[in-house]
């Protein structure tokens, strides 16, 4: 929708690990011209949708309210749904994440960061799950991701609800120092509650996250930080979507 | 309220005063008074508006003209495909592909509203870059500020920082174009009138340029986007005067900007352009439908019936002649064939942008409009938009300054440390973490360069601009008005000079260069003159260079009550490089490898930022050795496999160029300046020369030193972990780790943003 801005290196990532991707504008479901059943992936891409005026993803989340049916039964077919920095805060709105309990309530919100500003920077996270679909590519691996964006501070409604996301296993990154021994400002960037970058949901399937894999697809779009880096962070990322994924519909 | 203009019984006084009020002078009115007597009527107020923003300095150049005509005539290479004709410059990229440039100055909304008018500056020169038929893909803003500590106008100099960074950083970001380049500097001469100038770069097929001229007869215009408001009212008109404290009215004529209208506007135009159904394109900029119906129609031949009843407007009860000035954002102006409607609407459906009919395209050599059944203007097109030309007197500046020897620090470790946090020497992370420097996935070197969280600045931004081809454009922009006030020419040269070498140290082959020309009151002969020589230096580089000149701007009435600004002739070079992969960043690569200085540093300390600190003057400012950049380039080019990082020798001297090598990681330096001429004050902070500092691969230097002969390859020492170590004539000036020093750099700005 309008203010969306980061469709296009996300429309290449996917292309790149081996999707056949699509743009789908809010309009396009008004009017029944395309249809979010028809896809095998969702991508919420990050930007400002409607500006963020009142608070991020707000407008796009009741906007795509009308489509929750769609949703949910995405959803219920272990499709990927996938929101990167204002899309998981979209996500967030619409109760998707982290959904314990599969209530669809919301539970978490990203508040502006504990610096009080926009903050551009390349920063790590590390794997910290077992979720079925990063498991074999990001397993004991610290990768580095750029961030930018005003409003990523993960905060849960209540301790209830950390607890839960804790004992599903559904914290997927969090941010560390480039060596995993420690992390605080900068590193976690936005002062997230223990250093969460990016969840899912409990099937593991709804996943959300404040970096930019898709802004660091090949090597040469990431820092030189002294490491030979093979390839770049979204390579792994959307080539383990792109595996499981196509599992899902062999 | 209705403006009356008797101008056929006006006399003289009556028609100064009349010019006054819209800021033309007695002769523009006694030829406006000619033309009205001929066609036996008074002018109707939306005429005498039309006039005045036409004939404003921001519209027609009417001070500058003559110069650029002089001396930029001609500067265009076999590979430039439009320059100085159309809203932006446009370069060939590769076989298929073009890139789209231009910069402009958005000072004066900056000064009295400096979010507001920051913003805008971003939004206007993007729709500039649009209008060629271009997709955006960076943004690069150089900013000048007063004295951080100044708190005499009406604003604080901190909040004009604060809020012209917010700007920027709020348009750019929502907007989603990465703002990758540019540069910041602080100077008493910009206090409470600040120099915001912004540029951008587009990409675009060859076969879908779209030109700034309709030349198809009947055509439609259509004007797209934001709709017609009283935001920005005689915008142009102020922008062509001196500010005064009074000026708090001017408010008024600042546009407000809204991203959110722009993002889905970028798209449509695109893709109606991709149908390859627009006929010419024009931005609403400065000058609204005035300027931008009149050019669009004059260049291309034609002229035009308009029907203001169509204009869709934020605000019922506008006058039709603020409906034609009105400086209102988001706005473009298309032509096309009324057949091709149809598709032009259905893209613009999809993407939810407003879009009216305003008038067609007709061959005549008079401008129509109507309002309400009315004829309100039928004037002349030619006359209209020509404007007047004016040849200033100009003088020689006098200059009985006498060069002193400044003094040596006593304590140069405790100097450098003081140094290395000043505004305009420490680090710029304050201001360019807020701005969003990596969406769109396509910035290779980032503004900052080294471990993440322990960057150093780099040289030029790069960008990979299409997703097939591994080619980059590299990205510099900036000005020294330091050293083009103590001599306009040869301080020109140097701006040129530090933007050639900034993108050769980037591993980047200079490629074109955009002006944009901030100066005082052009009616101040002393003025006029350090323009005239700013224009003759880059002209003379560029010739010398085989550079082409692609596009300029030229903003005058940089003054306040508390004089007139440093000259800041604002240079952007675009550099290319066939693989991005062999990009080169000043952060030091690894231990143990040799560290030299190639080119020269020359033995004085005008217009550095040491002299500052003493409050030395100087009036003498060496040439540049041009011959020297070409080989330097060429050494560079052909040598990037021995290369680790290369930084040039620019503002804050060498010192600065070594640190700000080490504080880009771990690795830092032992050198020993003895081999450099000198005295030590000069060696370390001198800011003129070709100076370059390399970092060669280890075990190379023989191989270095032998390519590099003819370019005085000066070995300081090598690469070390953790220090910096810099000893000169058996003393240490400094010994000390680099965590420490960096720490005083990281954190300059913190007390002002």
């Amino acid at each position: 929708m309008e203010g969306t801005n980061n469709e296009e290196e996300a429309y290449l990532s996917l292309q790149r690990s081996g999707f056949i991707p699509d743009y789908i504008h809010i309009f396009d479901l008004n009017s029944g011209r395309k249809n979010l059943l028809d896809y095998d992936v969702l991508l919420i891409p990050g930007g400002f949708s409607a500006g963020d005026y009142i608070r991020a993803g707000a407008i796009f989340a009741a906007r795509l309210r009308a489509y929750i049916r769609d949703l949910q039964k995405f959803n219920d077919l272990n499709r990927v749904i996938l929101g990167i920095c204002n899309g998981f805060q979209v996500l967030s709105e619409l109760g998707m994440l982290p959904d314990t309990g599969n209530k669809m309530e919301r539970s978490m919100v990203l508040a502006v960061n504990e610096s009080n500003r926009f903050e551009c920077r390349y920063t790590y996270f590390n794997y910290t799950s077992r979720n079925k679909i990063f498991e074999s590519a990001f397993r004991d691996r610290i990768m580095q991701v750029p961030v930018a964006h005003l409003e990523g501070r993960v905060l849960f409604k209540n301790e209830n609800i950390l607890d839960e996301v804790l004992q599903n296993d559904q914290i997927l990154f969090k941010y560390t120092n480039p060596d995993g021994t420690g992390s605080g400002y900068p590193w976690n960037p936005n002062g997230s509650v223990m250093d969460i970058a990016g969840i899912s949901n409990e099937n593991g399937n709804v996943i959300g996250l404040m970096p930019h894999p898709e802004r660091v697809y090949y090597n040469f779009q990431m820092m030189p930080d002294g490491h030979v880096h093979e390839k770049g962070t979204g390579e792994y990322f959307f080539k383990a979507i792109y595996n499981y994924t196509k599992k899902l519909f062999d | 309220m209705i403006e009356l203009f008797n101008i056929l019984d006006a006399d003289d006084d009556n028609l100064k005063k009349m010019g006054n009020s819209l800021g033309l002078s007695l002769d523009e009115m006694i030829v406006l008074k000619n033309y009205f007597s001929g066609l036996k009527r008074n002018p109707e107020d939306i005429e005498i508006q039309a006039i005045a923003q036409a004939w404003s300095e921001h519209s027609c150049y009417k001070s500058s003209k003559i110069y650029l005509k002089r001396y930029f005539s001609g500067l265009k290479s076999p590979y430039t495909i439009l320059t100085m004709e159309d809203d932006a410059a446009v370069v060939s990229f590769n076989e298929d592909y073009a890139y789209v440039v231009k910069m402009e100055s958005h000072n004066h909304p900056s000064a009295v509203e400096p979010y507001g008018g920051a913003a805008t500056g971003v939004g206007g020169i993007i729709r500039d870059v649009l209008c060629m038929g271009a997709q955006p893909v960076a943004l690069i803003d150089s900013l000048y500020f007063g004295n951080p500590e100044n708190t005499s106008g009406i604003l604080t100099e901190r909040f004009i920082i604060n809020r012209v960074v917010a700007g920027i950083r709020d348009y750019g970001n929502r907007v989603g174009i990465p703002t990758v380049a540019g540069s910041v500097d602080f100077d008493d001469s910009y206090n409470t009138i600040p120099l915001v100038n912004a540029g951008c770069i587009g990409i675009v097929k060859k076969d879908k340029i779209v030109r700034s001229r309709v030349e198809k007869e009947n055509d439609i215009l259509i004007v797209c986007g934001g709709r017609t408001g009283r935001d920005g009212i005689h915008g142009v008109n102020f922008a062509s005067k001196t500010l005064n404290e009074n000026d708090s009215e001017n408010r008024n004529a600042v546009q407000l900007g809204n991203p959110i209208i722009k993002e889905p506007l970028i798209h449509a135009i695109l893709e109606i352009n991709d149908l390859g159904i627009i006929d010419g394109m024009k931005d609403l900029g400065g000058g609204g439908f005035s300027s931008a119906v009149s050019e669009l129609l004059y260049a291309g031949g034609l002229s035009g019936i308009i029907n203001l009843d169509n204009v869709l407007l934020k605000d019922a009860n506008m006058e039709p002649w603020e409906i034609w000035v009105s400086e209102s954002q988001e706005r473009m102006l298309l032509a096309m064939e009324e057949k091709n409607l149809k598709l032009a609407d259905e893209i613009f459906k999809k993407w939810g942008i407003e879009y009216s009919v305003i008038g067609r395209t007709v061959k005549s050599d008079n401008l129509i409009i109507t309002y309400k059944g009315k004829k309100i203007l039928d004037m002349n097109l030619k006359f209209l938009t020509s404007g007047p030309v004016y040849a200033r007197d100009y003088r020689p500046v006098s200059n009985n300054k006498s060069d002193i020897a400044i003094r040596e620090p006593e304590n140069y470790e405790k100097f450098i440390r003081d140094f290395i946090s000043r505004p305009n020497i420490c680090s710029r992370f304050n201001i360019v973490r807020q701005y969003d420097f990596t969406v769109r996935g396509c910035t290779i070197t980032k503004p900052f360069t080294g471990f993440p969280n322990h960057e150093t600045h780099s040289d030029a931004s790069i960008i990979k601009p299409l997703e097939n081809s591994m080619s980059g454009l590299s990205i510099t922009s900036g000005s020294r008005g330091k050293i083009v006030s103590i001599d306009a020419y040869n301080g020109t040269m140097w701006v040129l000079a530090e933007a050639y070498k900034n993108t050769i140290s980037s591993g980047s082959m200079p490629h074109s260069i955009i002006d944009a020309l901030n100066f005082g009151n052009p009616e101040n002969p002393e003025t006029m003159f350090k323009f005239k020589e700013s224009v003759r230096a880059i002209s003379d580089f560029c010739r010398y260079m085989d550079l082409p000149l692609v596009s300029g701007n030229v903003s005058f009435y940089n003054q306040s009550k508390y004089g007139e600004i440093k000259p800041t002739p604002n240079i952007l070079m675009i550099g290319i490089m066939d693989n991005i992969v062999k990009r080169i960043t000043p952060d030091l690569k690894s231990t143990n490898s040799g560290l030299y200085v190639i080119g020269n540093i020359i033995n004085t300390l005008a217009g550095s930022e040491y002299s500052e600190m003493f409050n030395a003057e100087y009036s003498y400012i060496p040439p540049v050795n041009l011959n020297d950049l070409k080989i330097l380039m060429e050494l560079l080019k052909n040598n990037r496999e021995i290369i680790n990082s290369a930084h040039d020798v620019s503002q804050g001297g060498l010192i600065m160029a070594l640190l700000e090598m080490a504080f880009g990681g771990s690795i830092g330096i032992d050198a020993d300046l003895s081999q450099i001429d000198g005295k030590l004050n000069e060696k370390l902070f001198s800011e003129l020369g070709t100076a370059i500092v390399i970092e060669v691969k280890n075990g190379m230097e023989k191989a270095f030193e032998e390519k590099f002969k003819s370019v005085n390859p000066v070995r300081l020492g090598k690469t070390i972990n953790n220090k910096i170590i810099i000893k000169n004539l058996g003393k240490v000036v400094i010994n000390e780790e680099i965590d420490n020093l960096r720490h005083i750099w990281e954190h300059g700005l913190d007390k002002y943003i």
